[in-house]
């Protein structure tokens, strides 16, 4: 057996180095015997994958998968390269992939993805998940360049499984919505179509401890916009949106506030 | 065409699955059931997903999990693949082996790409303190099958040689590269390979091949 046959256990466990990969990837799609070893070691990295069992993952992941593939359509059929499978082979059986030395497709979908960006996937993964458990229409595709952290907090925060979401119509007709878990002690203020205020204006959140306004964030308008507090949410009962001279200010203007919402408990 | 790597049963069903008849046919029913899922899947139908999805969840996400430690990370990866999934399930096709191992090896690649695309970045997540044991896999299990499978998985580790183990454990649940493995392990990169490989040909023995 030839060096190169030896890789195949690392290529199903995903050990190899890059170059080693490319390298295992070409001969894999001419050495059917490698073709076979894989398909059979998928199988035991399989069952291998059972010792990985923890209890079931958060419910919300559950709504919030099923929310984002209703919004994408599944790929057609690849163009037969040979007659038939489905109805020839019975389930579950190992068939070696036939002599035409055609690559196992999991190599085609490798390709593809690393040349696919994973970001928009979760980009829209996070707005689905926003729409499933607010019932509030975000699109907030312009944030397509948002950092990966900022991702995985809102992720985090869409998936907690006390996740609130309040949504109101700001006083100059913006919707806005506030995504909130006491148990992260996270909000996140989202703003669909935000009314441009002007250049030298802009939106301030506040957090409110009874009366007690803290000053937060700024959020710019005109726009789809996305922001978390930085306050925590320990003592606060509500939360509010105002406009700002730019640059914000340490208490509300009263006859700009646009929303105040309160919390439940 | 390496003729001695056919399976001596022509029919391609795997010999060695005979001496599991008791348990395997609840599986082969299970496994073709899945097979109906993704048929349904690739048609659009979005209940025949959510199926897919709750019988297979929680293995899924549990892999994820392992290799990335950060439930953060695991729902979003998790979230990919069932996505990658409903997607590609007209590209599944039953010679490409069952598909809990389709789904089970797009969900370890994807954990594995993510961890070698954050790990520069950021540590990881701590939270998902695992002590090496699965004390907690038995509580949640409520599957007799299941669990028997895992009886038979972990004494098929077992069975392995020591550096066996550890270099398919750090490989497969440590998401590391067969370089690094051959460093944590203080072994020549060559070993590590060969010990990866005779661990998934002694896992595979130990638990035949049935899918």
């Amino acid at each position: 057996m030839s060096e190169i046959h030896g890789a195949v256990g690392s290529y199903v466990v995903n050990a190899l180095d890059p170059d080693e990969l490319e390298e295992f990837e070409a001969h894999l799609a001419v050495c059917p015997t490698c073709s076979r070893e894989v398909v059979e070691f998928c199988e035991t990295a399989a069952k291998l994958s059972l010792l990985a069992s923890v209890p079931p993952p958060p419910t919300a992941l559950r709504e919030s998968v099923l929310a984002a593939i209703s919004e994408i359509r599944p790929l057609p059929p690849e163009p037969p390269a040979e007659p038939a499978l489905a109805e020839s082979t019975a389930p579950g059986t190992v068939a070696v992939p036939a002599e035409s030395g055609r690559p196992v497709d999991e190599l085609a979908l490798r390709r593809q993805r690393r040349r696919t960006r994973i970001l928009s996937v979760l980009v829209a993964a996070v707005v689905a998940a926003a729409i499933a458990l607010g019932g509030v229409v975000y699109t907030l595709v312009q944030t397509r360049q948002a950092q990966v952290a900022q991702q995985a907090a809102e992720t985090e925060l869409l998936t907690a499984p006390d996740v609130q979401t309040y949504s109101a119509t700001m006083k100059d007709g913006g919707q806005i919505s506030f995504v909130v878990s006491r148990s992260l002690n996270r909000a996140l203020f989202i703003g669909k179509d935000l009314p441009a205020v002007g250049s030298d204006r802009t939106y301030q959140l506040w957090t409110l401890e009874g009366e007690r306004p803290i000053p937060d964030n700024l959020v710019a308008g005109g726009g789809d916009r996305k922001q978390f507090f930085r306050e925590t949410l320990s003592g606060v009962t509500s939360l509010a949106v105002s406009v700002e001279a730019a640059g914000g200010a340490p208490q509300p203007t009263p006859s700009t506030i646009q929303t105040v919402t309160q919390l439940s408990s | 065409m390496n003729v001695s790597s056919v399976p001596p049963d022509s029919e391609g069903q795997p010999s060695r699955s005979a001496r599991h008849r008791n348990t395997s046919s609840g599986r082969e029913a299970e496994a073709a059931h899945l097979v109906d899922l993704m048929t349904l899947c690739s048609r659009g139908h979005e209940d025949a997903f959510a199926e897919l999805y709750d019988l297979t969840s929680q293995r899924i996400h549990g892999i994820i999990l392992r290799v990335l430690r950060s439930p953060d990370h695991a729902a979003e990866v998790t979230q990919e693949v069932y996505v990658e999934v409903w997607r590609q399930a007209a590209r599944y096709s039953p010679d490409k082996g069952s598909v809990i191992a389709w789904m089970t090896t797009m969900a370890h690649r994807r954990a594995v790409d993510r961890v070698r695309s954050v790990s520069s970045e950021m540590a990881r997540d701590e939270r998902y303190a695992f002590h090496g044991g699965d004390r907690e896999i038995d509580q949640v299990w409520d599957g007799v099958e299941q669990r028997l499978d895992i009886e038979r998985v972990r004494k098929g580790m077992a069975s392995l040689t020591a550096i066996q183990r550890e270099a398919l454990t750090l490989a497969y649940f440590g998401g590391y590269t067969q370089s690094q493995v051959a460093q944590l392990l203080k072994l020549p990169l060559g070993t590590v390979k060969t010990r990866i490989r005779d661990g998934l040909i002694g896992l595979r023995d130990a638990l035949g091949v049935e899918a």
